[in-house]
C-alpha cells in the first residue's frame, strides 16, 4: 500500500511564516468554548432554581410566607464559584500533553484565558442571580432594600432555648447598594480558588478529600494529645484554625456572605415567635477586606497553578 | 552512528545534542536530527526508542535535560507559540479534547488559533477522511479520532508536520486516502514533513530522508538514495564454520543462512565490504540493493528485547 509519488522541487520553497493568534481572537473563542461546555451545568442549576423558584412560590401563595432579603441561600454564589472549574476543566487533559496546550499560544497565558474566559460566564450567571433573588423577594412580599430591622442580642448568651425578647435590641440596619456585590466577588474569589486546585493538581477531587482527612484526623490526634498532656490550646488548635479560617472577621463567611450567615442564626423566642437573631451587625468594611485578601490569595494561587503548564523555557 | 549531514538548503528542524531522561530511562541522548526544508523525514525506532518524546521536544511539551532544538530557526525553548504555529501536529495518543464538542465546532475553535486556516480546504479533508461534522467527540472511535487529528493538523497548511504514527488505528481503505491526501498536500504547498511510523513500506514513495532512532539515539541519518546506497543485501557462499569479519558486524550486520548459501544485509560501501568479505574467506554471489523498510531495519535489533 503506497501513496503515490509527487513534485518534490516544488515544495523546497521557503513557505510564508505563520502568525501566532491575537490575544484578542483566543479570548473570544475561549469564552465561545467555555460557554458551550458549561451548557449542560446550565442547564441543571436552572433546573435547581426552577424548582426553588416554584417551592417559594407556592409557599408564599399557600402559607403566605414573606421572605426577606437576608434569608436567601448567599452561599449560592461562592459554591458555584468553587465548582464551576470543575466543569470547565474536567473533560480536558490538563497535563502538558493536552490539546490546548498543543497550540500557538503561550501555555501560562492560555490557561489564564480559559480560566478568564470562565469568569465571564460566571459573572453572567451571578447577574442573573442576583436579579433572581430580589424578584423572589418581592415577589413573596418581602424587603429587598435596607434598612431592615436586625434583632441583634444584647449580650453574649448562648443560642439555645427560646429566646427572651428583652435580651434583643432591635437595631436599625442600612448596608447600602455594596451589599448587592458580595455575590460577584464571593464567586470571582471561589472561582479563583477553585481554578487553581483544578488547574494546579491532576487529581483535585484526592486534595479535597485528603485535606478533610487530613483535618479530622488532626482533630482527634490533637484532641488525644490535648488530654493527655492536659494542654488546652493542643486540644482547640485545629478547632481554632477552622474558626480563623470560615468564622473569624476576615475568614471565609466574610468573604461569601459578608458574615450574614455566621452572624444571624432563627431563633423560637419566648413569646413562641420565630425571628432571625444577630449576634453581632455585619460590617461591610470586614467583607471588602476579606475580598482583597481572599481574592489575593486566589490570584496568587491561580498563578502559581498556572506556571505549573508555563512554556518549557531553558535557563 | 550512520551519519551524513543532508546539506540541502537550510534545516527546517535542527537539534543539537539533545537528551532527555525519565528518572533512569534515556529517552533521548544526544539526537542531532537534521531535517532539510522540504524534505519527507521518516522516523523510524522500535516503541519506546524516543521518536514521541522527540516530537514533544519540538512541540515544547517536554523539557530536555540538554541540548537545543529548533523549528525554521526558531528555538522551541525559548517560542514555543511561535514555534507550534508553524506545526500541524499528530500526536502519538489518541485522546480527543473537548468531549462534548461536535466535530464541526472543533474545527470552528482551532481555525481561531490559526489566522491561516483554510476553511474550504477544511471542508475538502473532513469529507475526504470521512468525518462526521455532527458527531461528539467523545463518541468517536479511534480511528475517527485519528480522522479529525489529520485534519486538524493540515487545514492551515503548516509549513512543517510532525505526524506521530498518523495511520495508527485506521483501517486500510481509510489509510490509503489519508496517505494520498497527505501526497497531495504536499504537492500543493511546501511543506516539510517529518514522520514517526511502523509502516515505512507505505512512505516508499513519499520519503526522502530516514532516521533511525535506537533506545534515544540516533543511530543514523541519511538521504533516502544514500541509505540504500549504503545498505546492502549480500548473497555469499561460504565455507562451513564460517564466521562474518568482526567489524561487519558490528555494522548493523544481519544474517540468515541455509547451509553454505548466505544471505547478509551489511551497512557500508559496496566496494569495501565486498573487499572484508573476500578477505574472510566468502564468495560474493549477488549484491542486490533493499525496499526502504529492509535498509532502515538494518538499524534496528533482530531482537526486541
Amino acid at each position: 500500500m503506497t501513496a503515490p509519488a509527487f513534485r518534490t522541487a516544488e515544495r523546497r520553497a521557503r513557505p510564508a511564516r505563520p502568525p501566532v493568534p491575537r490575544l484578542r481572537a483566543v479570548l473570544m473563542e475561549q469564552i465561545r468554548a467555555a460557554g458551550l461546555a458549561l451548557r449542560g451545568t446550565a442547564l441543571i442549576v436552572a433546573a435547581l432554581v426552577a424548582l426553588v423558584t416554584l417551592v417559594a412560590g407556592l409557599q408564599s401563595l399557600s402559607m403566605g410566607v414573606v421572605r426577606n432579603f437576608y434569608e436567601w441561600p448567599t452561599l449560592l454564589p461562592g459554591l458555584m464559584g468553587v465548582l464551576l472549574p470543575v466543569a470547565m476543566w474536567a473533560r480536558d487533559e490538563r497535563s502538558g500533553q493536552g490539546y490546548l496546550w498543543t497550540l500557538p499560544v503561550d501555555r501560562r497565558q492560555h490557561a489564564f484565558t480559559k480560566v478568564f474566559a470562565g469568569w465571564v460566564w460566571l459573572m453572567a450567571g451571578i447577574a442573573l442571580f442576583a436579579l433572581w433573588r430580589p424578584v423572589l423577594t418581592l415577589a413573596s412580599g418581602g424587603s429587598v432594600l435596607p434598612p431592615e430591622t436586625l434583632h441583634v442580642l444584647a449580650s453574649q448568651v448562648a443560642l439555645a432555648g427560646p429566646l427572651d425578647q428583652t435580651t434583643l435590641r432591635t437595631v436599625p440596619w442600612a448596608p447600602g447598594p455594596l451589599i448587592w456585590f458580595v455575590p460577584f466577588t464571593a464567586a470571582t474569589a471561589s472561582y479563583l480558588l477553585g481554578s487553581a486546585l483544578v488547574l494546579g493538581s491532576r487529581r483535585p477531587l484526592r486534595w479535597v478529600i485528603g485535606t478533610v482527612l487530613a483535618y479530622a484526623i488532626l482533630s482527634v490526634a490533637s484532641d488525644a494529645a490535648g488530654a493527655q498532656l492536659r494542654v488546652g490550646w493542643v486540644a482547640d488548635a485545629p478547632g481554632g484554625l477552622l474558626h480563623l479560617l470560615v468564622e473569624s472577621r476576615y475568614g471565609l463567611d466574610a468573604l461569601l456572605t459578608a458574615r450574614t450567615g455566621t452572624l444571624s442564626t432563627t431563633m423560637t423566642l419566648t413569646t413562641g415567635e420565630r425571628a432571625m437573631v444577630w449576634r453581632a451587625v455585619p460590617d461591610l468594611a470586614d467583607w471588602r477586606i476579606a475580598t482583597v485578601l481572599w481574592t489575593g490569595v486566589g490570584l496568587l494561587a491561580l498563578w502559581a497553578a498556572a506556571s505549573r503548564h508555563r512554556e518549557q523555557r531553558r535557563a | 552512528m550512520i551519519y551524513t549531514d543532508p546539506r540541502i538548503g537550510d534545516y527546517a528542524v535542527a537539534t543539537h545534542g539533545l537528551s532527555k531522561r525519565y528518572g533512569r530511562e534515556s529517552a533521548l541522548h544526544e539526537v542531532d536530527l537534521r531535517v532539510p526544508e522540504g524534505a519527507v523525514y521518516v522516523l523510524v525506532g522500535v516503541n519506546g526508542a524516543g521518536k514521541s518524546t522527540l516530537f514533544k521536544v519540538l512541540m515544547n511539551l517536554e523539557r530536555p535535560d540538554a541540548g537545543t532544538a529548533e523549528v525554521f530557526g526558531l528555538d522551541t525553548g525559548r517560542d514555543g507559540p511561535g514555534v507550534r504555529a508553524q506545526v500541524g501536529y499528530v500526536p502519538e495518543r489518541q485522546d480527543a479534547p473537548y468531549r462534548s464538542m461536535t466535530c464541526a465546532r472543533l474545527l470552528q475553535h482551532a481555525a481561531a488559533f490559526y489566522p491561516e486556516w483554510d476553511h474550504a480546504y477544511a471542508d475538502h479533508l473532513t469529507r475526504a477522511l470521512g468525518v462526521r461534522p455532527q458527531a461528539r467527540i467523545g463518541g468517536l472511535s479511534k480511528g475517527q479520532t485519528r480522522r479529525l487529528q489529520l485534519v486538524l493538523a493540515l487545514a492551515y497548511r503548516p509549513p512543517l508536520l510532525l505526524l506521530d504514527e498518523p495511520t495508527d488505528g485506521l483501517d486500510p481503505v481509510v489509510r490509503r486516502r489519508a496517505l494520498t491526501l497527505l501526497a497531495e498536500h504536499l504537492a500543493d504547498a511546501p511543506t516539510t514533513v517529518v514522520i514517526s511510523t511502523h509502516h515505512i513500506d507505505e512512505l516508499e514513495s513519499l520519503a526522502d530522508h530516514v532516521g533511525v532512532l535506537r533506545d534515544g539515539h540516533l543511530v543514523a541519518q541519511m538521504a533516502r538514495e544514500e541509505l540504500q546506497r549504503t545498505v546492502r543485501s549480500y548473497q555469499l557462499e561460504v565455507p562451513d564454520g564460517w564466521e562474518a569479519p568482526r567489524e561487519l558486524q558490528a555494522t548493523g550486520l544481519r544474517r540468515s543462512s541455509a547451509g553454505r548459501d548466505v544471505r547478509c544485509t551489511v551497512v557500508g560501501d559496496e566496494r569495501e565490504v565486498t573487499r572484508r568479505l573476500a578477505d574472510a574467506g566468502a564468495r560474493v554471489r549477488q549484491v542486490s540493493k533493499l525496499a526502504l523498510e529492509d535498509a532502515a531495519l538494518a538499524f534496528l535489533p533482530e531482537d526486541p528485547s
